[in-house]
């Protein structure tokens, strides 16, 4: 399982590498990639899975000590799904070959394709909640590399970035979650939580709202629909890769398996059946307004994942069996669909739906793959659609009278645009033109074989899920154990008699009639009635307001004079030590023995200061800093360190020298007024710094671990030869400081000299002053147009 | 012996940073190199003040802890650095704007409220990062503030 997850990770580079020499072919090896997860069928098919044997496990260590290691763990859902990310994944590679031009850059789409399916893979096998976490992310990452992925159009790039802001919201949700779940459940690892310990847990509400958040914003439910449609911009295999298989499904995945956890809390299906029922309407509703193939497709996904959100969160057996086995059907219809679009966009040179007609002669196998897909996705008889579609009716019957309304409509708007989809085929047969009347493609005829067989394969598992029950049922009850529903007694079958839920079907073929017969007047509804609140129309807002305080704050404290600038940072510095000052146990020493003879050092460093606080007189000020300098190297004499108070001494006699010279070509120190407030808030400021050093040098008095200096004192000797023991520290043990030390004397002697020479003469000009005043700004806004 | 260093080290600290605030470029220098002799000074300390021999194998132990004075005489010589490069950078901003005032000298950013990044890269493309700009109207406005300023200086 480990090398499913790492071979396509392994492969991206190889073919990040080889697609130069390789171009085209390069998704061969992409295919090859997603071979380990196709291996996982073998497991799979086993009896353990279903009998509730142990599951695959493989832990591999990373950091034990913090719970954070790569355990995967294949339960039958997770296998399952595992599985048909393979397939998809495969497939989409195998069809992008035919599908992409030659002059695409392969060498980043394969490489994205394969990091994609492989962190989808680990997403679904990780039994590590950390990991889980990690995946999560990856997922986002690399689907904003590839719905960016031809960056120079700003719709693609739009797109990403939506797509990435929502999920990247969600997927902080899901880390907290994750949290709160390990520190409540007592382990890491999803398998070993305590059940019983996370219910009982007040962390367990926390932990459940911002798992929904994750999960809803993935699976583009309705707050956060809107991130999907635009994700169409990516290329057409990736939009059926990640449409049918994998980043939508995630948030799938996390509430099929946290159901198990959440579900016994009516807020969990509380909040996620109405979301998706209303998600499955709104998607329905929106996809029928399309008249563009590929956004009628991406807003029926969220319709889809609405439903199958409703499914699994009614966290039942019967729920998740249904769930389960429309996730199967979905993803075969829907990648198929996602293909069929794609050959048609290739071949035709368009995917709007009015500029298309009568396809079906020129198509004739496309046709046939589009309608059993179509067929599925509508929900008829007898592909597998229709048994899905039977079972959520089912159990939407359980969930009350409400539920089953909205359903039955959002059906039938799922209907209405299925025929919308596949009225193209039908018709006379009209060349598809642009705006201006000029033919997009002079020739229109079938695709190859390349094109062609993903979707026929996909389209017949569509077919075999509905006219033989029996395969889809074998399917799903795999995942039966993982989900718990083993002990769930429903089949599918496509007759079983007159039901309820086929009373509601010939209800919703009747309603969906209706809407097909009356289509000008629904499209005519669809155009006028716009609803004020947009959830774009919010994200927009979002994002211009975080754009406006951003650049407000940094202009507001990026921009201002240095005093200023540091009399903010002082501040937040000062009220975060405050702070800890405070909470800090309060150590206090009393004052004890003090020989005379420090008192004239005191004496001599505070007169220093204050003498140059008070001095109006550059050349007085910098003797009264050599005053200090001077008491603090008599100071280092009464510490016992005598070459510090060497090296004080010379640098002092430096230091003045250097002021000295400095001066010559200085204005005389010019008293520069502060203002009373500023002056207050600076006396307050060097005070809170003083007492916070003060507080700090008593607080670290006692010693936090063993002093290294026996150490020192003991090898001075033995290992450098001398017997000065700072010394030998500094220039034995060490060495590399030193050097590092005397290179930044080295640099500063360069810089120091080049900037005196580069300033000989003193050219002032005030232009260059870049100080802005309030008459400048004005003036020059003034002067824009 | 230390509580009294301490109380010496807060002092010298706060006159630094008192100092570094005030608007004269030469006090600002001033600052720092107090707030450099109280860290030094506060490194000896909190190693503890004992009255031992001073770290030569020469006498007789026991001897002081000899890490932090190794620490303090590195210390010393990069901040003797950094005082005179300050000293020469004051020197140098004196020259180019033509006076001393700290709280004068301003920020790019501050300036041009519209250009995102603070700074334009080239005249005819003045903000890369809004690329859907009236661009026309951006040049213009740069072109008047740049007469202006050649009016003023002549």
């Amino acid at each position: 399982m480990t090398l499913a997850v790492l071979f396509p990770l392994l492969m991206a580079a190889v073919c990040g590498l080889l697609a130069r020499p390789l171009g085209r072919r390069s998704g061969y090896l992409a295919a090859l990639g997603f071979v380990p997860a196709l291996l996982l069928a073998v497991p799979l098919a086993g009896n353990s899975v279903e009998a509730g044997g142990t599951p695959l496990a493989q832990v591999t260590n990373w950091v034990p000590e913090l719970g954070l290691n790569f355990a995967f763990r294949g339960d039958g859902f997770s296998l399952l799904f595992a599985v048909l990310i393979g397939v998809i994944g495969a497939l989409a590679s195998l069809y992008s070959v035919a599908y992409l031009s030659p002059h695409e850059r392969f060498g980043r789409f394969y490489p994205y394709l394969l990091l994609f399916g492989g962190s989808m893979l680990g997403l679904v096998l990780s039994d590590n909640l950390i990991a889980l976490f990690g995946f999560w992310e990856m997922t986002s990452v690399t689907s904003f590399l590839l719905i960016g992925l031809w960056h120079t159009r700003s719709e693609a790039r739009d797109g990403a970035i939506k797509a990435f802001l929502v999920s990247a919201l969600g997927g902080l949700g899901l880390l907290a979650a994750v949290a709160l779940l390990s520190v409540a459940g007592g382990s890491t690892l999803l398998s070993e939580l305590d059940l019983e310990a996370v219910r009982a847990s007040p962390l367990f509400v926390p932990a459940l709202l911002l798992t929904l958040l994750a999960a809803l914003t993935k699976s583009a439910q309705l707050p956060f629909h809107l991130w999907l449609p635009t994700a169409m911009e990516a290329p057409t295999p990736v939009s059926a890769f990640l449409h049918s298989a994998t980043m939508v499904k995630a948030g799938v995945v996390l509430v099929a398996k946290f159901g198990l956890i959440f579900g016994s809390s009516p807020l969990w299906s509380g909040i996620i059946v109405p979301l998706g029922v209303a998600t499955m309407f709104w998607g329905s509703w929106r996809a029928l307004k399309q008249t563009d193939l590929k956004a009628l497709l991406a807003f029926s996904t969220v319709s889809q994942l609405g439903l199958l959100m409703a499914l699994y969160g009614l966290a039942d057996a019967e729920g998740r069996f249904a769930a389960t086995t429309h996730l199967l059907n979905h993803a075969a219809f829907k990648a198929a669909l996602f293909f069929v679009v794609g050959i048609i966009d290739h071949e035709t040179g368009t995917r709007e739906t009015f500029r298309l007609s009568g396809l079906r002669r020129k198509l004739p196998l496309t046709f046939v793959v589009a309608g059993l897909a179509t067929l599925s996705m509508a929900g008829l008889p007898p592909l597998g659609g229709f048994i899905s579609k039977e079972l959520f009716y089912e159990a939407m019957l359980h969930a009350g009278p409400g539920f089953i309304a909205v359903a039955v409509i959002g059906s039938a708007l799922t209907l209405a645009y299925c025929a919308r989809l596949i009225r193209i085929f039908f018709g006379d047969f009209r060349a598809p033109e642009d705006d201006g009347g000029r033919l997009l493609k002079s020739e229109i005829h079938e695709a190859g074989p390349g094109l062609l067989l993903p979707p026929a394969l996909l389209a017949g598992a569509a077919l075999l899920f509905g006219v033989l029950p029996a395969s889809a049922e074998w399917l799903a009850r795999r995942a039966g154990t993982a989900l718990g529903f083993a002990g769930y007694e429903g089949h599918l079958e496509l007759w079983h008699g007159v039901t309820p839920a086929l009373l509601l079907t010939l209800l919703t073929w009747g309603l969906a009639a209706l809407l097909v017969w009356q289509t000008a007047r629904v499209y005519f509804l669809q155009v006028h009635l716009e609803f004020p609140v947009s959830s774009n129309r919010i994200y927009r807002g979002l994002l211009i307001g975080l754009e406006t305080l951003a650049s407000r704050l940094i202009a507001g404290t990026q921009g201002l004079a240095l005093p200023d600038q540091l009399r903010i940072t002082l501040a937040a510095a000062g009220l975060m030590g405050g702070y800890a000052v405070w909470r800090a146990p309060q150590v206090f020493q009393p004052l004890e023995g003090v020989p005379l003879s420090t008192l004239p050092i005191a004496v001599l460093l505070v007169a220093g200061a204050l003498g140059v606080l008070l001095s109006r007189n550059r050349l007085t000020a910098v003797v009264l800093t050599g005053l200090t300098g001077f008491g603090s190297a008599v100071a280092f004499l009464a510490m016992r360190a005598p070459d510090l108070a060497l090296t004080q001494l010379l640098i002092e006699a430096v230091t003045v020298i250097l002021f000295l010279l400095v001066f010559r070509s200085l204005p005389g120190f010019r008293s520069l007024p502060r203002g009373r407030t500023r002056q207050i808030i600076d006396v307050g400021l060097a005070g809170a710094a003083g007492i916070g050093t003060t507080l700090l040098i008593l607080a670290s008095l006692r010693f936090l671990s063993p002093p290294i200096s026996p150490y020192y004192l003991e090898n001075a000797y033995k290992g450098g030869g001398g017997k000065n023991v700072v010394n030998v520290l500094l220039v034995d043990f060490r060495g590399w400081d030193t050097l590092g030390e005397v290179m930044v004397v080295a640099m500063v002697a360069l810089a120091v000299g080049s900037l005196v020479r580069l300033g000989r003469r003193g050219e002032a000009r005030s232009e260059n002053d870049t100080a802005p005043t309030l008459p400048d700004l004005l003036d020059l806004q003034e002067r824009r147009p | 012996m230390e509580t009294l260093f301490a109380i010496l080290i807060g002092l010298l600290v706060a006159a630094g940073v008192f100092l570094m605030l005030s608007r004269t470029i030469v006090r600002v220098v001033l600052g720092l190199t107090f707030i450099a002799y109280g860290v030094n000074l506060a490194i000896l300390t909190v190693a503890g003040l004992r009255q031992d021999s001073p770290p030569l194998l020469t006498l007789e132990g026991p001897y002081v802890d000899p890490l932090p004075q190794a620490l303090v005489l590195t210390a010393i010589v990069i901040g003797f650095g950094t005082t005179a490069l300050l000293l020469t950078v004051a020197l140098r901003a004196y020259q180019v704007a033509g006076h001393d005032d700290v709280a004068a000298f301003g920020d790019n950013l501050a300036r041009d409220p519209d250009a995102p990044d603070g700074q334009h890269a080239d005249p005819e493309h003045l903000s890369p990062d809004l690329p859907e700009m009236d661009h026309a109207a951006e040049t213009a406005a740069h072109l008047a503030e740049l007469e202006r300023l050649r009016r003023i200086t002549r």
